[in-house]
C-alpha cells in the first residue's frame, strides 16, 4: 500500500469532520469528483485492512460505511455524466437467500465491496434462486455472493448453486456463501466456489476472481 | 411408569442439571441440555406455524421427541405465541403461516424503532417513550389511537400476556407429570446494551450512536439495569431451582471491539448479573457468535454462577481453557456436524470433547447454543449414545434437588416504577372507608405488571 491521501487517511481513521471537511474543500476547489472517489476507495480499503487484522471491528466498518456514504451524498451532484468503476464492467450480485431476512452480515460485505471499487447490485434478503439467474443473465457478473445467517437455508443455498447451472451460467460466475453458520463444509454441500469468512475476505476474493482474467 | 416414578425422575434428572451447571461432583454429563432445542420442535412433524399458533401440537411435539429420545435430561423446544403479536401487529417478528411460509423459520426483523434524538426521554420517562413514541412504531393496531380497535388491542395485549405465562405454565407442567423431564431455564431477560440494540436502536443505529454520541449510549446502558433485573425476576422459578435465560446478542467480536465491549457492554452486563446472583439465581447465558475476546469477564462473577453457552463460532477449548472449572461451559458440537454430517462424524466428535475436557463435569455438549431444525434424527441418536457412553464420571454420585428463597430487598437501586402511582389514586378516591394498605396492595401490582408490560416488547 502506497501512503495515503489526507483525505483517505482522515476516512480510515474515521474522523467525520475532518473528513467531510476535507470533501467539501476538494469540492470548492472543482477537483475531480472521479478522484475523490478513488481517494475514499483507498481509505475503504485500508478499513477492511485492519477489519482483517483484527484491528478494526463491525462498528469500525458500519461508521467508514456511514461515512462514505454521506461523503457520496455531497459528490453525487457532480459527476454528471462519468463512469466511474462503479459504472463499468466489475459487478458483484450479492444478497441473502430466501428463507432468511437477515442483511446485517450482507450489508457489510456489499458496503466494503463497493467500498472497494466494485459495482454491487444488492438483491436484498430473502432472494428466491430465479431472482439470482435473472440477475446472472441480465448483467453477466462474474461474482454472486450468497447469504446466510440461518443454518436452516443450507439447502436454499444448494439450491441456488444449482439453479445457476440449470440456467447454463455456471461457467461464468464465481460463487462465493458467507455468514455465521457458513464453513467450508457447507461450501462443498452447495457446491459454492468460495467461502467467505468475513466481507474482508469477501474482498480479497471479488479481487482475486477479477484480476485472474 | 406411574406418577411417583416420573416425579422420582423429574428430581433425579434436576438434580443431575443443577449439579453440573453448579460444577458440583455428578454422575454423569446431562443429555440434550440446550436452553432451546429447535430440533424438537419439528421432529415430530408438525409445521412451524402449527407449532407458533396451536399450544396443544407445540406441547405434542415435544412430548413425541420425548417418547423417541428419553434418555433426554432437559427439555424446551420453542418460544414464540404467535397469537399475542397478531393482537397487537406486533412488528418484531416474521412468523410462519402468517408472512413466512408454514415450514419457514420464524425471524426478528430488527428496524430502528427509538430515535437516536429519544434518549433522554427513554431515560427520564420511559412510559412517555414506550406510549408516546416506541409502541406506536412496534404495533399496527395503534395507528388509529384512541379508536375502539386500538383499546382492545391493548386489552388483546394484555390478555395475550397473561395467556402466554399459563401456557409456558402449562408446558412446563405436562412436561414434568407425563415425561418427568425439568426445563433448563426460567425467565429471560436481554442485558442493558441488548435491550437498547435490537428492539430500539438496531444494531446500524447503536453502532453509529457509539461514535456519535457514547455518553447517552452509556447512561441508557445504566438506567436500563434494575427494569432489566425486575423483569427477569417477574418470571423467574419462585425456588430458584432454574436457571434465568439471558441471550447475549452483540457482545461478540466482531460486532464490538474488545475495548467497546470493556467499555459499553461489560459494566452494565455484570451489574445486571451480580443483582440477579444477589437475588439468589443462576443465569444461563447464551453466547452469541465468537465470544472469544470476551468470556473471560465471567470470572469476574462468583464459581458457579453464570452457564455459559457457547455458539459454533466460538472455540470450546479455548472456552474451556478460559472458564473451565469456573463457570459451567455448554456446546461443542458443531450444527454442521449435526445437519452435514454423519452419526460416527457425532460420535468421534463427542469421545473426542469427552476424552479432553470436562472429565470432572462443569461441562455438558450440545449444539451451539441449540440443536438446528435441520438436525438428522439418526445424528441426534448418535449424539445421545455417545454422551451416554463417554460422557459418565461417577455412578455412585448422588445428587439431590437444591431450592431457596428468592432475596430480593435491597437489590435495587430505583423503586419499582409505576404508571399512576397510588398516592394520586388514594386523592381520587377520597376517604377510604375500610383497609386502605389491602386496596394499595392489589393497585400496585397491577400498576407493577402494566408497567413491565410496556417493556416487554423489544425481542
Amino acid at each position: 500500500m502506497g501512503k495515503l491521501s489526507e483525505l483517505a487517511q482522515a476516512l480510515m481513521e474515521l474522523n467525520e469532520f475532518k473528513f467531510l471537511e476535507l470533501v467539501d474543500e476538494k469540492l470548492k476547489k472543482k477537483e475531480d469528483p472521479l478522484e475523490i472517489i478513488k481517494e475514499c476507495n483507498a481509505g475503504m480499503v485500508e478499513v477492511g485492512n485492519l477489519f482483517s487484522e483484527n484491528k478494526y471491528f463491525i462498528s469500525e466498518l458500519m461508521f467508514s460505511a456511514e461515512l462514505f456514504k454521506e461523503a457520496m451524498k455531497k459528490l453525487e451532484p457532480f459527476l454528471g455524466n462519468s463512469k466511474t468503476k462503479e459504472q463499468s464492467g466489475e459487478i458483484v450480485i450479492i444478497g441473502t437467500v430466501e428463507g432468511d431476512i437477515h442483511d446485517i452480515g450482507k450489508n457489510i460485505a456489499a458496503n466494503l465491496i463497493e467500498g472497494s471499487g466494485y459495482r454491487v447490485i444488492d438483491l436484498g434478503v430473502d432472494v428466491p434462486a430465479e431472482k439470482f439467474v435473472e440477475e446472472l443473465k441480465k448483467t453477466g457478473a462474474k461474482v454472486l455472493g450468497l447469504s446466510a445467517m440461518l443454518n436452516f437455508v443450507f439447502p436454499e443455498m444448494k439450491n441456488v448453486v444449482d439453479s445457476i447451472a440449470e440456467a447454463g451460467l455456471r461457467e461464468q460466475v464465481k460463487i462465493i456463501i458467507g455468514g455465521a453458520p457458513c464453513n467450508e463444509q457447507v461450501r462443498k454441500f452447495c457446491g459454492a466456489d468460495y467461502y467467505a469468512k468475513d466481507a474482508s475476505a469477501g474482498v480479497t476474493i471479488c479481487q482475486e476472481i477479477y484480476s485472474s482474467e | 411408569m406411574n406418577q411417583e416414578e416420573k416425579q422420582k425422575l423429574y428430581e433425579e434428572r434436576l438434580a443431575r442439571y443443577q449439579a453440573a451447571i453448579s460444577l458440583e461432583p455428578v454422575d454423569r454429563m446431562p443429555v440434550g441440555a440446550t436452553a432451546a432445542n429447535y430440533f424438537a420442535e419439528v421432529y415430530a412433524g408438525y409445521s412451524n406455524q402449527e407449532i407458533v399458533y396451536d399450544d396443544e401440537k407445540w406441547i405434542d411435539a415435544q412430548v413425541q421427541f420425548y417418547n423417541d429420545f428419553p434418555e433426554v435430561d432437559v427439555l424446551r423446544a420453542g418460544k414464540i405465541w404467535a397469537p399475542l403479536y397478531d393482537a397487537l401487529g406486533c412488528n418484531l417478528y416474521r412468523i410462519p403461516g402468517r408472512d413466512l411460509p408454514p415450514g419457514g423459520q420464524f425471524q426478528y426483523v430488527e428496524m430502528e424503532r427509538m430515535k437516536t434524538d429519544e434518549y433522554d426521554l427513554l431515560i427520564n420517562s420511559p412510559v412517555e417513550f414506550f406510549m408516546e413514541r416506541y409502541l406506536p412504531r412496534t404495533f399496527s393496531e395503534f395507528k388509529e389511537r384512541g379508536s375502539t380497535r386500538s383499546y382492545i388491542a391493548f386489552l388483546k395485549g394484555g390478555l395475550g400476556f397473561m395467556m402466554r405465562s399459563a401456557i409456558n405454565k402449562k408446558i412446563s407442567e405436562t412436561l414434568q407429570k407425563k415425561c418427568g423431564i425439568p426445563q433448563p431455564i426460567c425467565g429471560a431477560l436481554l442485558t442493558p446494551f441488548d435491550f437498547l440494540a435490537d428492539g430500539l436502536r438496531g444494531l446500524k443505529g447503536i453502532m453509529l450512536d457509539l461514535y456519535r454520541k457514547p455518553d447517552k449510549v452509556l447512561e441508557a446502558c445504566d438506567s436500563l439495569v434494575d427494569q432489566m433485573v425486575r423483569g427477569a425476576l417477574a418470571g423467574a422459578d419462585p425456588q430458584c431451582r432454574i436457571p434465568i435465560f439471558l441471550p447475549l446478542h452483540r457482545g461478540n467480536t466482531p460486532f464490538l471491539s474488545p475495548k467497546q465491549f470493556e467499555i459499553f457492554y461489560w459494566p452494565s452486563l455484570k451489574k445486571t448479573l451480580e443483582k440477579l446472583i444477589a437475588a439468589g439465581y443462576q443465569v444461563r447465558a447464551y453466547l452469541e457468535g465468537d465470544w472469544s475476546h470476551n468470556w473471560h469477564h465471567f470470572r469476574e462473577l462468583p464459581k458457579g454462577s453464570v452457564v455459559c453457552d457457547i455458539d459454533t463460532q466460538g472455540d470450546i477449548y479455548k472456552a474451556w481453557e478460559d472458564l473451565g472449572g469456573w463457570q459451567c461451559i455448554v456446546g461443542g458440537m458443531p450444527d454442521t456436524t449435526l445437519i452435514l454430517g454423519s452419526p460416527e462424524d457425532v460420535k468421534a466428535r463427542v469421545k473426542e470433547l469427552c476424552e479432553n475436557i470436562g472429565k470432572d463435569g462443569g461441562f455438558m455438549i450440545t449444539g451451539g447454543c441449540s440443536f438446528p431444525y435441520d438436525t438428522k434424527p439418526e445424528n441426534f441418536r448418535a449424539y445421545v449414545d455417545a454422551v451416554l457412553e463417554y460422557g459418565r464420571y461417577n455412578d455412585s454420585v448422588k445428587m439431590e434437588v437444591k431450592t431457596s428463597t428468592p432475596s430480593t430487598e435491597q437489590i435495587f437501586d430505583s423503586k419499582p416504577a409505576v404508571i399512576t402511582p397510588w398516592e394520586t389514586k388514594a386523592e381520587e378516591l377520597g376517604d377510604i372507608m375500610g383497609d386502605e394498605e389491602l386496596i394499595k396492595q392489589s393497585w400496585e401490582m397491577l400498576e407493577h405488571l402494566a408497567y413491565n408490560w410496556l417493556w416487554a416488547w423489544t425481542w
